[in-house]
């Protein structure tokens, strides 16, 4: 019999000392914007995120709308380009790559390596400020009606368009020092503050995802930056660096910005693997089938992700010895994807698998992302990209690994960590009807889209042959109900935020390091220095070993 | 940057190594910003030899050969005052600190009378001014364009490196940084020699190579 | 500092040495660019560059006093730049087809 609800039993109002956690350790105002407390700062991201995944989520519920019909619902063609490329920024920038990382790689990290904090907690604090400048730049640009290049800034166009090009790319540019600087910090962290005992193979999966995406973001920003800046140049100075009667070569362009966004993919993808490899080793009370399985796989996916990025530049004019190259390294790496979800899958085999709503959202992932990563593997084919390149099969392609795959497993994350971050439970029957409405919703919005774009719709275009209309229209429904059940976990999950029943320490029988600690967790995270009895994933012995 | 341990580390020495460590990776992401520009250069080179050979042959070589020099001397001294300062010497590593920061001075003065020198002459980025009427080819433009972005780029460098060997300075000259903890000028240093690395080859591609096209 | 990097560290004597290496060579690839060698001036003169680097991050850096995390991390900072260099210049070098003069979207400014 599984103990998993054990810590849920509420406990007499009378009887609960008041203990301090980080939240009430101070209620100001000044103790939340000057706070180095990580997990305050992972709170504060995680919050932000979420009004950003809310704008985001507007842009594209407008685009949908706006497709319901051929000659364009809503808005005229400049006005549909702008919602379209904000609706890719706010989305890749302001919440997809921050989304885990930053909220949860901030809050856990530490606590699962038994630190008391990163390495370097003001820069820490920086970067959640340098983050915010740069949303709010890109903001001030949609203030200004938005820019209207694609998320993409492509040469020629984005050195000559009237748009606002020049404050969004800006915007971008401050964000990406954020995301490296808080690279920096975990890479150190990892590697310089792992309490005793915790040692490479011997810490929670998450921490090696976080790791793996932070040498990405470490290193592929600084490319995007330097992209932008130019872009930024070339729009407002006219300095034509991809100019060819000035000597410049627009593909150029796009083999810089590629070389970052294609490892970007990662950073988004990364994380989400991580979550699972907590959330399915838990929910399944038994071991990862292999550990280093895991470890490993994050590695090559880091390391030869960043080889692979001239496959979104099949048809852009690129030598065919390139592509060539660019397509065999992106099967490789499509290897390490597959290892990672054999992986889990085995470690359900002969487990005592429990199924609660962060494990609901596991199984969605599942057929999603393999969908999603088998599209992938096709359109890496460049003989079959040549067909499906700008259409929306690449659209509904990367959908069901960014909203199937990424989002998914942050909406497990927020389900599984809910009680460790906020000491209370949410309700787990919204949560199963909301899992499924999200997983209904998802599938009825992009999976017709792979038969508009194997049609020959094109991506980017606000109007249509009228043929097109009927699988547009069943898309546009589903995101109607994709949008109204995001609606309801944000609901229910602000109900539990101040009414849910209190969590024990650990409510859901893991082993992983970050249960050790009291939910929430004290301002040091431990009370005394931690010494982890266990390995991480030991579903051997019974809870109670875990203190000793 | 105190000399004391920080609340969440357990030594010294681990928190000096964390502080190196992560000043070495953001060396590594400054190298992959210049990265891009870098690359720019090689494939628009390719692409245009001719006219970057025109380029390099009409650029300013003189005061770029002795911007070099100052360069390569301020790696020296700085390197010369972490040397110092790990022996005590704590005088003589602040003046050596503050000779790395009059160079560092030197190099943007000879910088921009370097600009103001090309503007006299018509030389603008973005192919832009009268210099480009007998000097025409479009590679000649991209040239002189990757010239002001590459060279402006360190140039910001520079500045943000002499600001952060003068607040070093401070901290020296009052003992808050001592042998006893020498790390942060230290890390200061090696990113002044970051500073430095980029210049050595801006120089030979933008002031040397003539390169195989006649 | 332990008494095991205080022996690693350059010495005043080595770092005096290091600037004159330095100075040298600048200068002979100064000399260089005057000398006629066609093709052969790129390896010249990035070469010696490298050596320079090379001088500069060994001696003055003293990154062989790190330890290997810092090592392995520049190095792989360095291979990635090495990475997108030759797959940049590998298309470059390797296209049949010229590239467009006036590609769609250059032509004309657009004006809203």
């Amino acid at each position: 019999m599984t103990t998993i609800d054990a810590g849920v039993v509420p406990v007499p109002r009378e009887l609960a000392p008041r203990r301090e956690t980080y939240l009430n350790v101070a209620h100001t105002v000044k103790s939340w914007a000057l706070t180095t407390d990580h997990k305050r700062i992972g709170v504060l991201y995680l919050v932000t995120t979420v009004l950003m995944l809310a704008l985001g989520g507007s842009f594209a519920l407008l685009l949908r709308t706006h497709l319901l019909t051929p000659a364009g619902a809503l808005m005229d063609s400049y006005a549909y380009n702008r919602t379209f490329t904000m609706h890719g920024i706010v989305m890749v920038w302001l919440f997809m790559i921050p989304s885990i990382p930053a909220a949860f790689g901030n809050f856990l990290l530490p606590i699962m390596i038994g630190a008391k904090d990163v390495a370097f907690p003001r820069l820490n604090l920086l970067s959640y400020y340098i983050y915010l400048v740069g949303a709010l730049w890109v903001i001030i640009a949609l203030w200004m009606g938005g820019c209207d290049t694609g998320w993409t800034f492509y040469t020629p166009y984005s050195a000559h368009s009237p748009s606002a090009v020049v404050p969004t790319v800006f915007g971008i540019f401050i964000l990406g020092w954020s995301t490296i600087a808080t690279g920096v910090n975990f890479i150190v962290t990892v590697h310089t503050m792992r309490a005793r005992g915790v040692t490479w193979f011997r810490m929670p999966l998450f921490v090696w995802a976080i790791y793996g995406t932070s040498v990405i973001q470490t290193l592929a920003t600084p490319v995007l930056a330097i992209s932008l800046c130019i872009v930024g140049i070339d729009n407002w100075f006219d300095w034509g660096l991809f100019d060819p009667a000035r000597g410049g070569d627009p593909v150029l362009y796009q083999h810089l910005f590629w070389f970052y966004s294609h490892p970007a993919v990662y950073i988004m993808i990364l994380p989400a693997m991580g979550v699972f490899s907590e959330v399915v080793p838990t929910f399944s009370h038994k071991n990862p089938a292999s550990y280093n399985a895991i470890a490993y796989s994050t590695l090559g996916i880091a390391f030869v992700g960043f080889a692979t990025w001239g496959h979104h530049m099949f048809v852009a004019g690129m030598s065919l010895f390139d592509a060539a190259a660019f397509g065999v390294l992106s099967m490789l790496v499509a290897i390490f994807s597959a290892i990672k979800v054999f992986t889990w899958v085995l470690t359900m085999r002969r487990g005592s698998v429990v199924i609660r709503t962060p494990m609901i959202y596991f199984l969605a992932f599942l057929f999603l992302f393999v969908f999603g990563g088998m599209t992938g593997v096709a359109t890496a084919t460049e003989s079959l990209d040549v067909h499906w390149h700008d259409t929306y099969f690449v659209v509904a392609h990367f959908h069901f690994i960014m909203v199937g795959g990424t989002l998914t497993a942050w909406l497990a994350a927020l389900h599984y960590w809910f009680p460790k971050i906020t000491g209370r439970m949410y309700s787990e029957r919204w949560g199963t009807v909301a899992a499924t409405l999200v997983f209904a919703g998802f599938f009825i919005t992009f999976f017709p889209q792979f038969l508009l774009g194997n049609g020959g719709m094109p991506r980017r275009y606000a109007t249509y042959a009228s043929a097109y209309q009927p699988l547009h229209v069943i898309s546009t429904v589903g995101s109607w109900i994709l949008g109204a059940s995001m609606l309801m976990t944000l609901g229910y999950l602000l109900v539990a935020l101040f009414t849910g029943e209190r969590a024990g320490n650990n409510p859901w029988d893991s082993r992983s390091y970050e249960w050790y600690t009291p939910s929430p967790p004290p301002k040091h995270n431990f009370e005394k220095e931690p010494r982890f009895e266990l390995d991480p994933y030991d579903y051997t012995v019974p809870a109670e070993r875990m203190h000793g | 940057m105190a000399e004391q341990v920080a609340g969440h580390f357990e030594s010294l020495p681990r928190q000096a190594h964390a502080a190196r460590l992560g000043m070495w990776i953001f060396l590594g992401t400054e190298v992959l910003l210049f990265a891009g520009l870098f690359v720019l250069y090689a494939a628009y080179r390719t692409e245009h030899p001719h006219g970057f050979a025109v380029g390099v042959e009409n650029n300013t070589v003189v005061w770029g050969s002795v911007n070099t020099g100052v360069l390569l001397v301020s790696s020296y001294t700085i390197a010369l005052a972490v040397h110092e300062l790990r022996r005590g010497k704590q005088r003589a590593c602040a003046l050596l600190v503050a000779t790395t920061i009059f160079l560092g001075m030197c190099f943007l003065a000879i910088k921009t009378g370097e600009y103001l020198e090309h503007f006299r002459v018509g030389l603008y980025p973005g192919g832009v001014g009268t210099f480009y009427r007998d000097h025409g080819e479009a590679g000649t433009k991209m040239f002189f364009t990757l010239y002001f972005c590459m060279t402006g780029l360190h140039a910001i460098h520079v500045v943000v490196g002499t600001a952060v060997l003068a607040f070093l300075l401070t901290k020296v000259l009052r003992r808050q940084i001592s042998e006893r903890a020498p790390h942060p000028l230290a890390i200061g240093a090696i990113y002044w020699h970051l500073v430095d690395v980029i210049w050595i080859f801006l120089w030979p591609l933008f002031y040397l190579i003539p390169g195989g096209n006649p | 500092m332990s008494e095991a990097t205080q022996t690693r560290e350059t010495s005043a004597r080595g770092l005096a040495l290091t600037l004159l290496a330095l100075l040298v060579l600048a200068g002979f690839s100064l000399t260089m660019r005057f000398v006629h060698i066609g093709a052969a001036s790129y390896f010249v003169g990035l070469g010696v560059a490298a050596i320079k680097a090379a001088l500069v991050v060994v001696f003055f850096m003293e990154i062989l006093v790190e330890k290997v995390t810092v090592r392995l991390a520049f190095a792989v900072c360095l291979s990635l730049f090495a990475l997108l260099i030759a797959l940049v210049l590998a298309d470059v070098l390797t296209r049949s087809v010229p590239p467009l003069q006036n590609p769609p979207g250059s032509a004309q400014r657009y004006r809203g």
